[in-house]
């Protein structure tokens, strides 16, 4: 079972790194961005690969019903 | 599954005594202790004392906390740190020491900020997270002080 997990680094000098692992769609950027705006102020986002290949993984899994039909 | 970083800056913004408490465990890990002794007002050889002032600029210690006057006076080795609360409510730290130049003083002070912005971050996520049912599965320090910590979804 997948669970959703977020990692988080605080570095020496107080900055925060949210990473989020498991957790599906678009979703994962609002969970990150809520945790870190329990800090402060959100400064960058960094959409990984993974994240793209999500969208991707939609779009075929849609070409494949329309095929069918 | 997706994948997503997002960085934030920290905005330090707590009541006197949460911040005494955090800058009490901060300081102690670059090896400051905190005095007992009151700030003498009046130095005797203050010519002889290198300064340095740093103000936190993100960061309000909030009002009504019997803040006003209040410091917190950390030491390590002859050198003297003086956590306060400003005129504009913010966090302001001033350093002096005879054995350190004012810039090594002031870089002294830039970790020292650091440290205690990173210990307020630390226990207010975990106090937070905790709230929105999240548990803590794995956490440690790295070589560079860095605090790693995972947390999952009940």
């Amino acid at each position: 079972m997948d669970h959703e997990e977020l990692e988080i680094e605080i570095d020496a000098a107080g900055k925060v790194t949210v990473r989020t692992i498991g957790i599906k769609g678009t979703r994962c950027l609002d969970v990150a961005e809520a945790v870190a705006r329990i800090v402060g102020r959100v400064e960058s986002r960094q959409l990984t690969e993974e994240y793209y290949e999500n969208d991707v993984q939609i779009q075929s899994h849609v070409d494949q019903r329309l095929r069918r039909n | 599954m997706s994948t997503v970083l997002v960085l934030a800056t920290p905005l330090v913004i707590a009541a006197w005594p949460t911040l005494t408490a955090v800058i009490s465990a901060a300081v102690g890990t670059l090896g400051f202790a905190v005095s007992q002794k009151a700030v003498p007002q009046v130095r005797q050889v203050r010519d002889a004392v290198n300064r340095a002032e740093i103000e936190v600029e993100d960061s309000e210690i909030l009002e009504g906390t019997g803040a006003t006057g209040e410091e917190m006076v950390v030491e390590r080795d002859g050198i003297r740190a003086v956590f306060s609360r400003d005129a504009r409510g913010s966090l302001k730290l001033c350093l002096e020491g005879r054995d350190l130049s004012k810039s090594e003083l002031k870089q002294l002070g830039e970790d020292l900020i650091g440290r205690v912005t990173q210990q307020y971050v630390y226990h207010r996520l975990v106090s937070e997270l905790k709230e929105r049912d999240m548990n803590i599965v794995e956490e440690h320090v790295t070589d560079d002080q860095t605090i790693k910590i995972r947390v999952r979804h009940l």
